[in-house]
């Protein structure tokens, strides 16, 4: 793949940069779409490879249109992030996740790409996106994009040209059929609108298949043209220099009689390949899967376990997230104990993706109807808190705002096993607005002064894209990155004094994971362990008190007689263990961070 | 005291029986405490160690005699001996005995690594150290064979966890005959039963002739905690709402309860397939009718509040003869929240050596499966009023609104067990309301002359639900 083509920024390829077409389309001649190269591009610069980069990095999860505006136009953009990336680096980041920001008539924020290889036009440009890459880079932190593929949006070229001209190069780029009855036990997902995975298209006189949204047909992957034009979207932006992507919706790339449509065989081969042109031709650069799944099945995304992984790198650990909620409102270790101990083994090369909240709704697919009921009793007590099957609320509010429990719940993000993944705005207890429409109630503007618009932007308050979050406790004025830089006090600092402990500890991102047990139920704790090449040992001790009421555990560290439990946060040693039981007393939604170490090496 | 064993020969603990004397009731699990100890002299003793090894280990049982002349008690120890132990077994030190080359200190030895190591080691082998038999269970997974160490909090037995593999437990209270404990979880992991945790050994000896169970080794649930704590916390959780019902708070333990109504149902079946039933004819009612009341009348005499129902008490009690058809089976025998572990994958139940206080006669007596369904509901009836009753002793003020949640919070766990223990067993206990009274009831009178005697600050929980037992809307759980 683009032999020729010099990664010097700038250079132009020898080929015709904006012919990319491929053979089989080229005999059936006509409509066949001029997409543009990378060659065309300006590259950023890379940071240097590293094997394991993701299996340490913190990540971030930023939405363009919500963090900074740099045009006034009232939607944020390309240059603005690339503005507060030293924001970004001061608290410790060291991956962006930047949800889809290509071409789309955004009826699914985004996740209905348009064109693939065209940035949306208020976010910026394919150059802007390349200057986001080379400043992140500069100071070290990395970018990874979803990358959807199983669907486009309907007003994808492609689809219009499938509709069009059966008989045409596109004719077989969907998956089309003369009757809506196939398939039937693939579940429908977005239960609340959609009532089949098929819609009828009255140009072609045909129904096509649509796991999401009916606007988003699903893509034809028994077409091998369909499969090697995703493989060449990828190429495009990984020669730009993008550090990796979150692959979308992945579990249900193919279809096939007498399934459910989700993991089949022919999607892991499909994710090989991918895999292949990424190690070999770019290596260092990561495919995190996004598969809704139970671990057990997830973890077929990581690939053959016997060679280290060669599907995904990574891929979200999805029933975690709900049971940590259950487990403090329960106050009792066992929902997230279960969950663990249900969790397969992963390759040596992949890594767990974890987060408390994201840009979708606190996901309830992974539990059972009697929790999901629970969770909605206690976490969405107003109707319009639930949608689709979870809950849309942003972290602070699910917690009432309450400062132990915010400290509580992300140090648990930061220690248990995976790389975390933080949600912007969460790092200083941003509010949601529950009054807007569909998931928009978590995607308000960032906020950054109490000055006009949370210093967002500077347009006209009316032409926000999204009105900022207004109410006493959560409002802007209250809750800032200004007020909150200024106060050491303050959760931003917290977050970020946490973030850096984290990352002086390599057993919390690369460490084995143990569960101590102990008869408290209340209290979960657990022990992270790690040698490295040199052969030096890392132990973190983690204890963590569910309950809102003060807790004793006495936990068994027999295996560490003699040594000494240091507290990370502020350094000061614990008594040795001994003999008998450790005991620790831990205030309600307390936690202990601390590191083992031989007594002498204190 | 005597420095003779019943053989004649002389007692090989006669240089310790003061030390013992001494030793005895400073240990968590000897149930005298605050009883003297008039004297102790050796039952049974053997030396399981090699000639030459070190340290040296015997196993012994002692008869416990008592200053105020109740009735004589036989306990097992594991003695560990040797001239100059390790210093970290200094805690675990009974005293020293003279030899031929000087004094050798004796310990309590299932605190020595080596000496549990060598337990497991025999058991693997399934060696023989007359008259110690040491049996791995067929078809197990040998345990990596390494020192224990000992767990630590336990009441009435003495265990040593192997990794986070295996328990080995010492059975303090000897007794002859199998022990049901050790005899219930043989027939539960011939049934496969995932509620229990699997039996991997045992170590078996003999005494005055009879066979009689040393210790048994178990797969060990290490990361588990025990229905009781789990509950206690639950009702904690709902009375520092202010006015939340039990459905309504974040601690509802319903869900739980359920699961442990599945568990205990499901461990009755597999006691059914394994060791059969009979009904519950004219004949066993009558004799179960003739226990109840035997024990009522105990506490009747005791306690003046039994005194005065003791009629209608015992017109509950006819109810086992109404039964209908129904039948009798083995069971755990003396079930409570405490004997429930939660354990990451699910529940399981332990202890299977049943009421402490009954002779092995009595414990291994087939009874309707109900007695463990009573006795969990009253144990969630314990649970919802623990709370408060601590709150009453300390301000003599009981608090109506309290009272009702806590009735709540008893009232929908103990329903929500019913309905696990009928999905999986196929018969519902609140189908045969009165016998499940009867048991219940009878598990109450009990608790009331227990609590009277042990802990009288408490008996306001078995006393409420005595009561409660003896009106009409008491008569079926909802």
């Amino acid at each position: 793949m683009n032999e020729g083509v010099s990664t010097e920024a700038g250079t132009v390829a020898h080929e015709d940069p904006g012919v990319h077409v491929r053979d089989h389309t080229e005999d059936k001649g006509a409509h066949a779409l001029e997409e543009p190269s990378a060659a065309a591009f300006r590259h950023a610069r890379t940071l240097p490879v590293d094997e394991d980069w993701y299996k340490r990095a913190v990540f971030y999860e930023v939405l363009v249109r919500a963090f900074a505006d740099s045009n006034r136009d009232g939607f944020g953009d390309l240059r603005g992030l690339i503005d507060k990336l030293d924001y970004l680096a001061w608290l410790g980041v060291d991956c962006l996740w930047l949800p889809p920001f290509y071409d789309s008539p955004l009826r699914d924020g985004g996740y209905d790409i348009r064109d693939f290889r065209k940035v949306l036009g208020e976010f910026g440009t394919v150059e802007d996106f390349v200057e986001l890459l080379d400043q992140a880079h500069a100071r070290g932190i990395r970018v990874i994009t979803d990358l959807v593929m199983n669907h486009t949006s309907d007003q994808h070229h492609w689809f219009q040209e499938s509709r069009r001209d059966p008989e045409g190069p596109y004719g077989d780029f969907y998956v089309w059929s003369d009757d809506d009855t196939r398939w039937s036990e693939a579940r429908i997902i977005f239960v609340d609108t959609e009532a089949s995975n098929w819609t009828y298209d009255s140009r072609r006189g045909q129904f096509y298949w649509h796991r999401f949204f009916s606007h988003q047909p699903d893509l034809n992957f028994d077409n091998p043209a369909v499969c090697e034009a995703m493989l060449d979207t990828l190429r495009f932006w990984l020669d730009l220099g993008i550090d990796g992507f979150r692959l979308d919706a992945v579990p249900y790339l193919f279809e096939r009689d007498g399934t459910n449509g989700e993991n089949l065989p022919e999607t892991h081969a499909f994710l090989k390949r991918v895999r292949k042109v990424v190690d070999d031709e770019y290596p260092g650069r990561v495919l995190l899967a996004e598969a809704n799944q139970w671990p057990s099945d997830v973890v077929e995304y990581f690939g053959d376990a016997e060679i280290g992984g060669d599907e995904c790198h990574m891929a979200f650990h999805f029933p975690l997230m709900p049971r940590i909620f259950m487990a403090v409102r329960r106050e009792s270790r066992f929902p997230i104990s279960e969950i663990l101990a249900q969790t397969p083994a992963i390759p040596s090369n992949a890594q767990w993706g974890i987060f408390l909240r994201n840009h979708d709704e606190l996901t309830l697919e992974m539990v059972t109807d009697d929790e999901r009921d629970y969770m909605y009793a206690e976490y969405a007590k107003d109707p319009r808190m639930k949608a689709n099957i979870g809950i849309r609320r942003r972290l602070a509010p699910l917690l009432d705002n309450d400062r132990n429990q915010l400290e509580l719940f992300t140090a648990l993000l930061l220690s248990l096993p995976g790389s975390p993944v933080l949600y912007y705005g969460d790092e200083i207890g941003m509010g949601d607005n529950i009054w807007l429409g569909d998931r928009d109630g978590v995607r308000s503007p960032m906020q950054w002064t109490p000055d006009r618009n949370a210093g967002f932007s500077r347009c006209d308050p009316g032409r926000l894209n999204l009105p900022v979050i207004m109410d006493p406790v959560y409002g802007y004025q209250a809750v800032n990155v200004e007020a909150q830089s200024n106060s050491t006090a303050s959760l931003l600092h917290w977050n970020r004094r946490m973030i850096d402990i984290r990352k002086q500890h390599p057993a919390f991102a690369l460490g084995s994971f143990h569960e101590l047990g102990g008869t408290n139920p209340s209290v979960l704790a657990y022990l992270r362990e790690y040698t490295d090449a040199e052969g030096t040992r890392d132990v973190v001790l983690c204890v963590n008190n569910m309950s809102r009421f003060p807790q004793p555990v006495e936990l068994d560290l027999i295996a560490w007689k003699g040594m000494v439990p240091t507290e990370l946060t502020g350094g000061v040693p614990f008594p040795p263990i001994g003999e008998l039981s450790y005991l620790l007393t831990l205030p309600g939604h307390g936690f202990y961070w601390f590191a083992i170490h031989p007594a002498e090496e204190r | 005291m005597s420095a003779l064993t019943p053989d004649g020969s002389p007692d090989p603990l006669a240089g310790l029986h003061d030390a013992l004397i001494a030793w005895l009731p400073t240990q968590r699990w000897f149930p005298a405490k605050g009883r003297q100890v008039a004297g102790v002299r050796t039952a049974s003793h053997s030396v399981i160690s090699r000639p030459g090894e070190t340290p040296t280990v015997e196993h012994a049982v002692i008869t416990v005699s008592f200053a105020d002349g109740a009735a004589e008690e036989r306990y097992q120890l594991v003695l560990g001996s040797q001239r100059q132990p390790p210093g970290d077994l200094e805690h675990a030190v009974i005293g020293r005995r003279p030899t031929d080359h000087g004094d050798d200190v004796v310990y309590d030895g299932l605190a020595d690594g080596r000496i549990s190591r060598l337990f497991l080691a025999l058991i693997t082998e399934n060696a023989t150290r007359e008259p110690l038999r040491f049996v791995a269970e067929p078809d197990t997974e040998p345990v990596i064979v390494g020192p224990g160490r000992p767990l630590q909090g336990e009441q009435s037995n003495s265990s040593v966890i192997y990794g986070e593999r295996a328990i080995l437990k010492l059975f303090r209270r000897a007794t002859t005959g199998l022990n049901p404990d050790l005899e219930l979880h043989r027939a539960l992991r011939r049934e496969g039963s995932a509620e229990v945790a699997p039996l991997l050994g045992a170590v078996e000896g003999s005494m005055d002739g009879e066979p009689m169970t040393v210790a048994m080794l178990q797969e060990y649930a290490a990361n588990s905690a025990d229905g009781w704590s789990m509950a206690l916390a639950s009702v904690r959780d709902l009375l520092a709402e202010a006015d939340l019902r039990a459905d309504e708070v974040g601690g509802d333990f319903a869900g739980e309860a359920h699961r442990i109504g599945k568990t205990v149902g499901a461990v009755h079946r597999e006691l059914a397939a394994a060791l059969g039933t009979r009904p519950l004819d004219a004949e066993v009612a009558t004799e179960i009718e003739a226990w109840m009341l035997e024990r009522l009348d105990r506490a009747a005499s005791a306690v003046e509040g039994v005194a005065e129902q003791r009629d209608a008490i015992a017109a509950v009690f006819h109810g086992v003869s109404d039964a209908g058809p129904t039948t009798i089976q083995r069971i755990h025998g003396d079930l409570h929240l405490g004997q429930e572990l939660r354990t990451p994958t699910g529940w399981l139940v332990i202890d299977f050596e049943g009421e402490p206080s009954k002779s092995l006669a009595d414990r291994v007596r087939p009874d309707s499966p109900l007695r463990d369904v009573a006795a969990m509901l009253r144990s969630f009836d314990y649970a919802a009023f623990h709370q408060l009753s601590e709150r009453e002793q300390a301000t003599d003020d009981p608090d109506p609104q309290l009272e009702r949640r806590a009735q709540e919070w008893a009232d929908r766990n103990r329903s929500a067990f019913c309905d696990g223990y009928a999905e999986v067993a196929g018969t519902d206990p609140r189908d045969t309301p009165e016998l499940l009274r009867a048991y219940e009831l009878d598990k109450a009178v009990y608790e009331v002359l227990y609590e009277t005697r042990n802990r009288p600050g408490w008996v306001s929980i078995p006393l409420r639900s005595m009561r409660r037992l003896l009106t009409p809307a008491g008569r079926s759980e909802r």
